[in-house]
């Protein structure tokens, strides 16, 4: 699979799930994963999704603006560069954010290995 | 050196010759390295120095607003994730986010092997 498919297959099902049922991102982590949220850091998939799960919001939406990505080396990763906003209930404001993911293959598949989330105030 | 450490001195070095002396950007890049900027895809230091360098104004400036960074796995790179503004020839501020992934060419060393940007209008 090519870079550029692996990452639009992806950036759909990872926003999708988050804004459907946060809490089976779980799945797409393993032990070595990472997360830097907001500057905070999470390792491994329980403490992602155990962070990702308490976001205090219940309900929201990803809009998608652009999706960049490149092979990351000879592991065979991909590294997945997204901009959008964030809408996080009814009546509130489209918020920008910016993610970044390292995928790496797994078991002919991939999981996320890094993945980095800012917003981006105006 | 820790990974905070080589993401913080890369960042100042990066931005500051962006800012001063745009050509030699080229020294941070190798046969290998990829730079997506705004969507458009460049491969190799010579093709990314050149569109770097052809970028339209004179005079630039970036504010780094945050940097956060992860070890990118066992290949013993490093992925660094910026956001900020920039100001090119006194106009109004622009925001970006940009991600580098660093890779190792020998101890304290490292090239940037993958490079993405991308604007954040508001």
């Amino acid at each position: 699979m090519d870079p550029d498919s692996v990452s639009k297959a992806f950036v759909q099902h990872y926003y999708h799930t988050f804004d459907s049922n946060r809490a089976a991102l779980v799945g797409l982590y393993q032990d070595g994963s990472m997360l830097t949220f907001e500057g905070e850091k999470f390792g491994g998939p329980a403490a992602i999704a155990g962070k990702l799960g308490s976001l205090p919001f219940q309900q929201c939406q990803h809009k998608i603006d652009t999706v960049d990505c490149q092979p990351s080396g000879p592991q065979g990763g991909v590294l997945v560069f997204v901009s959008g906003t964030i809408t996080t209930g009814p009546g509130e404001h489209p918020l920008k954010f910016s993610q970044m993911f390292h995928l790496l293959p797994a078991g002919g598949s991939f999981y996320v290995q890094n993945d980095m989330f800012r917003l981006n105030y105006g | 050196m820790d990974p905070d450490s080589v993401a913080k001195a890369f960042v100042e070095h990066y931005y500051r010759t962006f800012d001063t002396n745009r050509a030699a950007l080229v020294g941070l890049y190798q046969e290998g390295s990829m730079l997506s900027f705004e969507g458009e895809k460049f491969h190799g230091a010579a093709a990314i120095a050149t569109k770097l360098t052809s970028l339209p104004f004179t005079k630039c400036a970036h504010t780094v607003v945050t940097v956060d960074c992860q070890p990118a796995g066992p290949t013993g790179g490093m992925l660094v994730f910026v956001s900020g503004s920039l100001q090119v020839d006194g106009e109004h501020h622009i925001k970006f986010s940009q991600m580098f992934h660093l890779m190792p060419l020998g101890p304290g060393n490292f090239y940037v092997h993958n490079d993405m940007f991308r604007l954040n209008y508001g």
